[in-house]
C-alpha cells in the first residue's frame, strides 16, 4: 500500500465536504419553517404570512442559500480546472462566508418581522446544573496531558521544530474550553405553556453542542499529536501505513463532528418542532434572545461569549498573520 | 420543578421570586433537603441581576425557609416559617381580604375563594 498522493488526499476530503455540504442544504431548505407556519426563523409571523409577503421572505432565505453554495462551487471548479487542487483547503473560509451570512439574514429577519416579540410569563427550572454535568473534567485534564507531551515531544527530539503549527492546534484546543463553559451556562427563558418540555429541549441542544464541541478540541489535538509524531518519529513519515493511520484519524475525528452537527439540526427540528421558538417571544425582565439560524443557545446574543469568540478567533489570526510575515 | 413569574404582576421581582418559592414549599413541591438553584443560575436563567436573587434568597433564608451554606448553596430547610407574631402573620391576609371585599365580593363568594385557593395549593402537594 502507497502512500496517498497529496492531490489524492484533496480530492478524497474534498468529495466528503461537497457530501456533506449537499446534505446541509437539504436540511437547510425549510430551515425556517421549523416550528411550523407560524413562525419564520424563529420569529412570530401572523397567520397567513405564507400565503402572502412570508413567500417572498423564503424566496430570500433561499436564494441566499443557493447563492452561497454556487459561490463555493465556482471555487472548487477553478482549483480543479487551473489545476490549484492545493487551493481547496481555503474552502474553509467559505465557511466564515456562510457564517456571517446567515447571521446577517437572521438579524434582518428580527429587524424586519420582529422587532416587538410579544411579552409572555416566564417560568425558571429550579434545578440544579453544574458544568461537570456538562463538561467532563477528567477528560479536560487528559487533553492538557496530551498536549503537554506533544510539546515535549516536538521541544527535545524534533530535528525540525514547527512550534508554529503546535501552537495553532494548542490554541484551538484549548482555546474552546472557556467557549464549552459560557455553552453550558447558557440559557434562554422558559415559556409557561409546556415548560418541562422546553427545559428537556434546551438542555439536550445544550448537551449536544457541548458534545460536538468537545470532538471538535480533540480533533485539534490529534491533528497536534500527528505534526509531533511526524516530527519525532521517523517511521511516522516513511511507512506508508502508518502516514495513511496519522491522516485517517484526524478525518475520522472530523467526521463524527459532522454526524455530531447533523445530529444536532435533527434534534432541533424533531424535538423542537411544536414548541416556541426562543427568539419568538420576550420576558418582563429580559429581551427575546437573539437566535441565530442553527442556533438554540441564543449564544449570539452573550456578550461574553462574543468576547470569548473575539479572543479565540483574533488569536487564530494573529498566529497566521505571524506565520505569514514574520 | 419551576417556577412561574407572570408578565403583568406588579410586585418588585425579588418578592416574586420569593413567594413563588414559598408557595412551592407550602404546596409541597420543593421538600426539605432539596436544592436550590445557584443565585447565579437564576439570575442567568431570568436575565436578571444577581443581586435581586440574591435578595430573594436571603428573604427566604431570614423566614427560615432557607438555610444557605457557603459552597454548598441554598437548601430547603423547612416548609414552615419562623415563628412570627400575629399581627405581622395576619396582615398579608386582612389586605387581601380587603381588597376582595372592596371588589364587591361577598363574605360567601370571598370564603368560596378562599377555600379553593387552599384546595389548589394542597392539590399541587398531593400531585407531586
Amino acid at each position: 500500500m502507497s502512500a496517498p498522493t497529496q492531490f489524492e488526499l484533496i480530492v478524497f476530503i474534498t468529495t466528503l465536504v461537497i457530501l456533506a455540504l449537499a446534505y446541509s442544504l437539504v436540511f437547510t431548505w425549510n430551515w425556517p419553517l421549523k416550528n411550523g407556519p407560524g413562525f419564520f426563523l424563529g420569529v412570530e409571523v401572523p397567520a397567513g404570512f405564507y400565503e402572502g409577503p412570508g413567500r417572498s421572505w423564503l424566496k430570500g432565505y433561499r436564494a441566499m442559500l443557493v447563492a452561497l453554495y454556487l459561490i463555493l462551487a465556482a471555487f472548487f471548479g477553478a482549483c480543479f480546472a487551473f489545476g490549484r487542487s492545493d487551493l481547496a483547503p481555503l474552502c474553509g473560509f467559505w465557511a466564515l462566508l456562510y457564517t456571517a451570512t446567515i447571521l446577517a439574514f437572521s438579524a434582518w429577519t428580527r429587524h424586519k418581522l420582529g422587532r416587538n416579540p410579544p411579552v409572555r410569563p416566564v417560568a425558571v427550572a429550579l434545578e440544579t446544573r453544574r458544568l461537570g454535568d456538562y463538561i467532563s473534567w477528567p477528560m479536560e485534564a487528559l487533553m492538557v496531558v496530551v498536549i503537554a507531551l506533544c510539546w515535549w515531544l516536538e521541544l527535545h527530539h524534533a530535528s525540525h521544530k514547527e512550534w508554529l503549527n503546535m501552537l495553532t492546534m494548542t490554541w484551538l484546543a484549548l482555546g474552546l474550553l472557556p467557549g464549552k463553559i459560557l455553552l453550558a451556562r447558557s440559557s434562554y427563558p422558559l415559556p409557561v405553556d409546556r415548560t418541562e418540555e422546553h427545559y428537556r429541549y434546551q438542555d439536550a441542544m445544550r448537551r449536544n453542542s457541548v458534545r460536538m464541541w468537545n470532538s471538535i478540541a480533540w480533533f485539534f489535538v490529534i491533528v497536534l499529536a500527528g505534526v509531533a509524531l511526524r516530527d519525532t518519529w521517523t517511521p511516522a513519515r516513511t511507512v506508508p501505513g502508518l502516514r495513511w493511520l496519522l491522516l485517517s484519524v484526524p478525518l475520522v475525528v472530523w467526521a463524527y463532528v459532522i454526524v455530531q452537527a447533523f445530529r444536532r439540526m435533527r434534534l432541533a427540528t424533531t424535538l423542537g418542532r411544536d414548541l416556541l421558538p426562543p427568539g419568538s417571544w420576550t420576558t418582563p425582565f429580559r429581551r427575546a434572545p437573539w437566535i441565530g439560524v442553527g442556533e438554540n443557545c441564543g449564544l449570539w446574543g452573550n456578550r461574553h461569549y462574543l468576547i470569548w469568540f473575539a479572543i479565540w478567533f483574533g488569536g487564530i489570526l494573529a498566529i497566521i498573520l505571524y506565520s505569514q510575515f514574520r | 420543578m419551576f417556577l412561574t413569574l407572570q408578565a403583568n404582576d406588579k410586585r418588585p421581582l425579588y418578592q416574586q421570586i420569593t413567594d413563588g418559592i414559598k408557595a412551592l414549599i407550602a404546596g409541597g413541591n420543593l421538600s426539605e433537603g432539596v436544592a436550590l438553584p445557584s443565585v447565579r443560575q437564576v439570575a442567568g436563567d431570568l436575565g436578571v441581576n444577581l443581586n435581586t436573587v440574591a435578595a430573594a434568597y436571603r428573604q427566604l433564608q431570614d423566614e427560615g425557609f432557607v438555610t444557605v451554606r457557603h459552597g454548598a448553596g441554598a437548601v430547603i430547610a423547612s416548609r414552615t416559617s419562623r415563628p412570627v407574631d400575629g399581627a405581622e402573620l395576619y396582615q398579608p391576609l386582612r389586605t387581601a381580604l380587603t381588597q376582595l371585599v372592596l371588589s364587591g365580593l361577598s363574605g360567601r363568594e370571598i370564603e368560596e375563594t378562599v377555600r379553593q385557593e387552599l384546595a389548589l395549593l394542597q392539590q399541587k402537594g398531593d400531585a407531586r
